[in-house]
């Protein structure tokens, strides 16, 4: 069996953003396919009309070509742009540049078409001096110097510290103009600015080149520090929205595979400004496409990517799929069990992947067991299935398995992960509570509003109440408002309470508005122990830390709750959190669902929702969290229409037109089972259960209430968490040395496999054939019989036990007649020098004749000799005892050495078979130690 | 986009022009160290050292890189990395990257040097470049100011009846009775940030120099006007400068983190105190000189003795960047001030702080005179205090800026600040009131107008 492992992915999501934001990347770092214009059937110019309202506005020129057969490309690139009156506007590229007052067309001519769009022109008599924020801020962000790897850490670089992405100008107001006496702006000479020689590399500079004298960015800050290092005044507009073109679901097919972008802030007059130049680009798969500093987006493969833009504390993003043809890719309309394939489907065709086969009843039963209860099916219940012929066998499975009190149990160690539960956090007799209420929930299949509501708004005893726990691990308002973002709003928030979150629309205004919702909590010990009580004071309010402002509670969409006038309004935000519509509720819990059936979320990770990390695909998280929504929050349900879908029933085994695929499930992706998954594996294939502490005999490490209970040297190796932090990454899935020693050499695997009442030792002493044992280890291991081949050299390695015993027992018998003649060699010696002893006592004339007699056969003797033998070989005779006692001391040790080596070696001859339990021993460490094994799949 | 030529660059290019005529050997110092320090000290410098090469010293510059040769080899173009990369017609590997080539004369100045034998021509081959360079000739000021610019020193003359303010390449000496302009001093470094009367009020020590590319202390002969001495030159400003009560020594303090303490008049440089780990921002003498304060953006003041320039004692009180510092006129404690809006007294003994004072800002210079002790401060006030009490006795008002600097004439009772919006203002200290207020930059005003 062929087993495809994919490389486990490591959370490098922050490094990639950083990468990304530090390099500004320029068109010529690409090779640009040439633009096939081809003869569209129109084409569509943005902005449908341009206002340039003084001397520093410019406007980026957007070209779109349609095509009779629907489809749709970018023609920026190959389309000429002229001006009908190159007095009052010009052109660089696509770019539209004001030169005077007045009003003029630009021509548009691209495959045959023209277009023409009206350009007023004004206010270029008078100066248009920079904007801080929006000028200088901007052009900042835009060449990575306020970046968080670089003066925006928060302790800056060489002495100069900028806020991270502008987010605090008062600070980089006093940094830039006041700090050091005006160190770094030269107003009277503006090129020697330190600000503008440092990037430049003019003067030595830690972060080296960063900006070119032709960058938009330079001529920002130079005209800003020419003007006097200007403060913005105060009526100035402010910018309200940023708009991005062409908005999300452009899809472009190859060789079409860049699209220039424009980006248009708009501010609270109305006016409107192109900000493209000076926009913040990335990309969320950049092995799909990357944004040059322009904002042209290139795509380099297959796939789709969110490009997010920012400008300033703004953030919009926009989806471009990029496809291509495959040569050879044809569709096969696999089968479609629900909407989950429809949309999985739609994404497949779209992207030219090809979805693999059905997985066959070994594959399913094993990977259903494994996901809905947590462990492996017995041998007769995987034999039943097998022996099942009903074509909705697999759906029967289903739901016989969700009803199981398994089910429960495992789905209870996935949120207690999640809830921090652990003994430490809660209290010993906490923790059961705690954990048998949501077991509970679960077994009740409690809908999830209400089991969000119940956590939310506990109050009283945590004895009393186990939900009331939330309020015990998460200890103060911070630890709230980032537990409760990070687990049902899928946000991760923590950055934003020192400041704007870096990558996100998250402020800090709104962390500690959220904050205004849960700072009324308190918590105190009762004189019980392990008892916590969990109230809510009627007063109590929220003070960002920067700006020194009181917070409204605050509520994402929703924006300032004006009414919050009750002691409580953690219900506020409940009643908010779990309304149908609510856009994060359904989706997060949908997609965690999804996450924890393919070891990958249709938005991963799966707590991590944000522009920059969109969903694989977007349709199919929409029906997902909508079937949950209308379903009532049931979540067995959607567990179980995944389950029944063919893609989660998809084989693991990639084809042709899928093995590139990792995101859009295509395939089913093989994942090392989860620490407690291999645990009680190990234990149920050697049939020697694992003991914990003081727990019933028959828990199971998928069952443990929590990691710290009971703590165990393979479960820790194998990535438990430790329900530290609420983030799923504390689930490693990593695998190291330990775990290979473990599988090589450990002592828990060893133990079970020595241990006397095991599977095999059972079954020999039933005395059942080495085929049969064979089978049957492989149906407890990988949940079907063994392959021709497997049962072969299987029989084989026993077989060669036997031998090796033969062999063996030929050695030893060699090495015993060996000996035994040294022995004899020996005693001769002495014998013959007996017998020479006793030859002394006859006549010396005859004792030549005696000696001859007594040498001769004894059928060959001559009458003479017979006659001598007769007569005198009785006084001649040695006997054995004789020649034992005439032995010296050196000759008695060589030969009592011997002997007793001899009875050493007798004893060392094994019989046929003897060693087949040994045998039996390696069989089962081998299956232990396959991918088949080790790997959900 | 219009070009605005760089003057610093062109004060070396002027200083490149006049050397080396065809008669006498190219000199290291003065032809070739300046191109070096303009077009290859950032990339090849102690913050990156592209391919392995530093050009920061003689000693540096003619060892291996990563390439395997030397930047220069005596008598041996080939052998010489980085003139065969300044040479080369591939523009991929031509020297300075992403720049023009150097100009063909230059080009020609390292060539010729290396076949005269590449010799030194400075005392110690591993000393900065920087200092080895001749002090250059500073350009022009500009005859009237686009822009005033923040006013970091000012002090007065011996006999009180002149202002002398840091400007742009120049000082600006000013009546302070009636804010008219009665000189110009030129060839100062671009930014003044430091300025100390000596004594008897003939030498004028000036710190200054270009944000992030030079560092000096010019002393000037009040008289003429006439720079008698360039000292201390680093690669980053001079931030303060201060003579001692007796006049025959003066102590610097540089971006860098050194003090130095040159011997007066001849500029014998007598100690160089390295103990500092970031930019030294405030120096200060005690009665009889024998000891020597010093503050710090390393965020510690420090107390050394002034004749072995051993460290005393460290103050870490503030845990802020430390600006300015004056000792107590007893001589047993020491006033610091800075980031953390506050003076502190602390004793010099064992470092405990006995008071402090707080302002509505970042205090900058802390001057003290006879009994009075003055700071200036971010909160736009100037302040009066009676020095050994550290009581306030007057707190002078009407900046609408940050006032940077603060000098004092304790024969004329006046008081006169620099702000960091370039204006002057000048108060008499009895009665507080403010006698002129102007910007010190010549022609600003009238331009702004």
């Amino acid at each position: 069996m062929k087993m495809a492992v994919q490389g486990i992915r490591t959370g490098a999501l922050v490094t990639v953003a950083f990468a990304a934001m530090i390099g500004l990347t320029r068109a010529d770092d690409f090779k640009l396919e040439p633009v096939q214009v081809g003869e569209p059937q129109r084409i569509e110019v943005f902005p449908p009309a341009i206002k340039l309202n003084g001397v520093r506005e410019q406007m980026q020129i957007v070209v779109t070509g349609f095509y009779p057969d629907g489809s749709v490309q970018d023609l920026t690139r190959a389309a000429e742009f002229a001006s009908s009156n190159a007095e009052v506007f010009n052109l660089k590229g696509s770019v539209a540049h004001p030169k005077a007052d007045g009003s003029a067309d630009l021509k548009v001519s691209v495959g045959g078409q023209e277009a023409s769009v009206a350009v007023s022109v004004a206010n270029q008599g008078a100066p248009q001096p920079v904007s801080f924020e929006y000028g200088t801020l901007a052009a900042l962000s835009k060449q990575g110097c306020n970046a968080g790897a670089c003066h925006g850490s928060p302790s800056g670089k060489g002495g100069f510290r900028l806020s991270l992405r502008a987010f605090d100008p008062e600070l980089d107001k006093l940094t830039l103009i006041h700090e050091d006496f005006g160190r770094r702006t030269n107003s009277i000479e503006p090129a020697e600015s330190l600000l503008l020689l440092k990037p430049l590399m003019k003067v030595p500079h830690g972060g080296g080149l960063k900006i070119h004298a032709n960058d938009s960015a330079y001529e920002v800050i130079r005209d800003w520090i020419s003007e006097g290092c200007n403060l913005d005044p105060p009526e100035q507009p402010r910018v309200v929205k940023l708009e991005v073109y062409p908005p999300s679901g452009r899809l472009l097919k190859r060789p079409a595979h860049t699209q220039q972008l424009a980006v248009l802030a708009h501010y609270a007059d109305g006016s409107v400004r192109d900000v493209t130049e000076l926009a913040v680009y990335s990309s969320s798969d950049e092995a799909v496409a990357s944004i040059t500093e322009n904002g042209l987006v290139v795509g380099k493969d297959r796939g789709e990517s969110a490009v997010i833009v920012r400008f300033m504390e703004f953030i919009e993003s926009s989806f471009v799929t990029f496809v291509r043809d495959i040569e050879g890719f044809a569709w096969n309309n696999p089968p479609i069990n629900n909407y989950i394939d429809e949309a999985v489907d739609a994404k497949l065709q779209q992207l030219k992947f090809l979805p693999s086969s059905v997985c066959t009843d070994e594959e399913f039963i094993r990977r259903v067991y494994l996901d809905v209860i947590g462990i492996l099916p017995t041998i007769a219940e995987t034999q039943q299935f097998f022996a099942d012929t009903s074509a909705d066998k697999r759906a029967k499975l289903i739901d016989q398995l969700l009803e199981r009190p398994e089910f429960a149990k495992f789905w209870t160690l996935k949120w207690g992960d999640l809830l921090r539960l652990t003994s430490k956090q809660v209290g010993d007799d906490g923790v059961y509570k705690y954990h048998r209420w949501v077991e509970r929930a679960i077994e009740t299949n409690m809908p999830y509003d209400q089991f969000a509501r119940e956590l939310l708004t506990a109050s009283g005893s945590t004895h009393l109440n186990p939900p009331a726990n939330f309020y015990r691990t998460a200890t103060d308002t911070n630890d709230c408002v980032e537990t409760i973002s990070q687990v049902f709003l899928g946000a991760r928030l923590q950055c934003a309470k020192c400041h704007n979150h870096p990558f996100e629309r998250w402020s800090q205004d709104n962390y500690y508005g959220m904050a205004a919702f849960f700072n009324r909590v308190q918590r105190k010990n009762t004189p019980k122990p392990d008892e916590t009580f969990i109230w809510v004071s009627s007063s109590g309010e929220v003070t960002q830390p920067r700006t020194g402002k009181q917070m409204k509670p605050w509520l994402p969409g929703d924006g300032d709750v004006e009414k919050a006038d009750v002691d409580d309004r953690r219900g506020i935000f409940a009643e908010w959190l779990t309304r149908p519509d609510n856009p994060f509720f359904a989706k997060i819990e949908a997609n965690r669902i999804w996450s924890h059936l393919f070891g990958r979320g249709i938005v991963d990770p799966p707590d991590d929702f944000r522009d920059s990390n969109p969903p694989s695909n977007a349709a199919l998280l929409e029906a997902l969290s909508a079937d949950f929504v209308k379903s009532g929050f049931d979540r067995k349900h959607v567990i179980r229409t995944i389950l029944n879908s063919r893609t989660y029933q998809s084989s693991f085994e990639p084809n042709d037109f899928n093995k590139d695929d990792t995101k859009y499930f295509s395939h089913y992706q093989p994942r090392l089972l989860s620490a407690e998954q291999l645990l009680d594996a190990i234990c149920d294939v050697t049939a020697v259960p694992e003991k914990f502490g003081s727990l019933p005999p028959t828990t199971r490490a998928t069952q443990l209430p929590a990691p710290d209970l009971v703590k165990h040297e393979f479960l820790k190796i194998f990535g438990q968490p430790e329900r530290q932090t609420v983030c799923q990454c504390e689930r490693s899935s990593e695998s190291n040395l330990g775990m290979a020693i473990q599988f090589f050499n450990g002592p828990l695997i060893y133990n079970k496999l020595r241990d006397g009442n095991n599977r095999f030792r059972q079954l020999l002493n039933e005395q059942k054939a080495d085929q049969e044992i064979i089978t049957q280890l492989h149906f407890a291991a990988v949940n079907r019989p063994p392959t021709e081949k497997e049962l072969a050299a299987t029989m084989k390695h026993i077989s060669s036990k036997d031998e090796q015993i033969a062999q063996h027992n030929t050695e030893t018998d060699a090495k015993i007649v060996a000996m035994n003649k040294a022995i004899a060699d020996m005693r001769r010696t002495f014998e013959v020098k007996l017998f020479d002893t006793k030859l002394q006592a006859i006549p010396e004339t005859l004792r030549a004749d005696v000696k001859a007699a007594l040498a001769a056969e004894e059928g060959k003797r001559s009458e003479v000799q017979k006659y001598l033998v007769e007569k005198l070989g009785a006084s001649l005779a040695v006997s054995a005892d004789e020649v034992t006692n005439a032995l010296d001391e050196e000759a008695k040790k060589m030969v009592a050495d011997s002997t007793a080596q001899i009875a050493e070696l007798e004893k060392q001859k094994q019989a046929l078979g003897s060693r087949r339990i040994e045998a039996l021993e390696d069989v089962c460490w081998a299956l232990l130690n396959t991918n088949e094994f080790l790997f959900q799949h | 986009m219009h070009r605005t030529t760089s003057l610093l660059s062109l004060a070396f290019t002027l200083s490149i022009g006049v050397a080396a005529t065809a008669d006498e050997p190219v000199s290291f110092r003065k032809d070739l160290a300046p191109i070096l320090l303009d077009k290859c000290l950032a990339c090849h410098g102690p913050k990156k050292a592209e391919g392995g090469l530093r050009v920061d010293s003689f000693e540096r510059v003619t060892k291996e890189g990563d390439s395997g040769s030397p930047g220069f080899t005596a008598n041996d173009l080939d052998l010489s990395e980085a003139f065969r990369r300044m040479a080369s017609d591939d523009a991929d590997e031509r020297m300075p990257a992403e720049a023009d080539a150097l100009p063909a004369e230059q080009l020609a100045l390292f060539k010729r040097w290396i076949e005269e034998g590449a010799k030194y021509d400075g005392d110690d081959p591993t000393a900065d470049l920087i200092t080895i360079v001749p002090a250059p000739t500073h350009p022009e000021a500009p005859a009237t100011y686009r822009y005033a610019v923040p006013v970091a020193a000012v002090v007065f003359s011996h006999d009180g009846k002149e202002l002398i303010a840091g400007g742009y390449h120049e000082l600006t000496v000013w009546n302070p009775v009636d804010g008219t302009l009665i000189r110009r001093i030129k060839n100062v470094g671009q930014r003044t940030r430091a300025l100390s009367l000596s004594p008897d009020g003939k030498l004028l020590a000036v710190g200054c120099g270009a944000p992030g590319r030079l560092g000096e202390t010019r002393v000037i002969d009040m008289a003429t006007g006439e720079i008698v001495n360039v000292l201390g030159t680093t690669s980053d400003e001079m931030l303060d400068v201060a003579f001692s009560p007796q006049g025959d020594r003066l102590a610097v303090g540089a971006a860098d983190g050194a003090i130095r303490v040159f011997e007066i008049p001849s500029g014998k440089e007598q100690l160089s105190i390295t103990s500092h780990s970031d930019w030294v921002t405030a120096l200060a003498w005690n009665a009889d000189a024998t000891k020597l304060v010093s503050g710090s953006r390393d965020k510690t003041a420090k107390v050394f003795d002034a004749k072995t320039g051993e460290l005393l004692v460290t103050y870490s009180g503030h845990g802020e960047a430390v600006k300015g510092v004056a000792f107590h006129p007893e001589n047993n404690d020491v006033f610091s001030a800075g980031t953390d809006k506050k003076i502190h007294r602390w004793q010099i003994s064992d470092a405990k702080k006995t008071a402090d004072v707080a302002f509505g800002g970042e205090v900058f210079k802390l001057p003290l005179s006879g009994e009075f002790l003055f700071a200036s401060s971010a909160d736009k006030t100037v302040r009066q205090f009676e020095a050994k009490t550290q009581k306030q006795l007057k707190s002078f008002a009407g900046h609408q800026d940050w006032a940077l600097s603060v000098a004092y004439h304790a024969e004329t009772k006046r008081v006169a600040s620099g702000g960091f919006d370039g204006r002057v203002r000048v108060w008499n200290v009895d009665d507080g009131k403010e006698v002129a207020s102007f910007f010190a930059a010549p022609g600003y005003e009238t331009a702004a107008k």
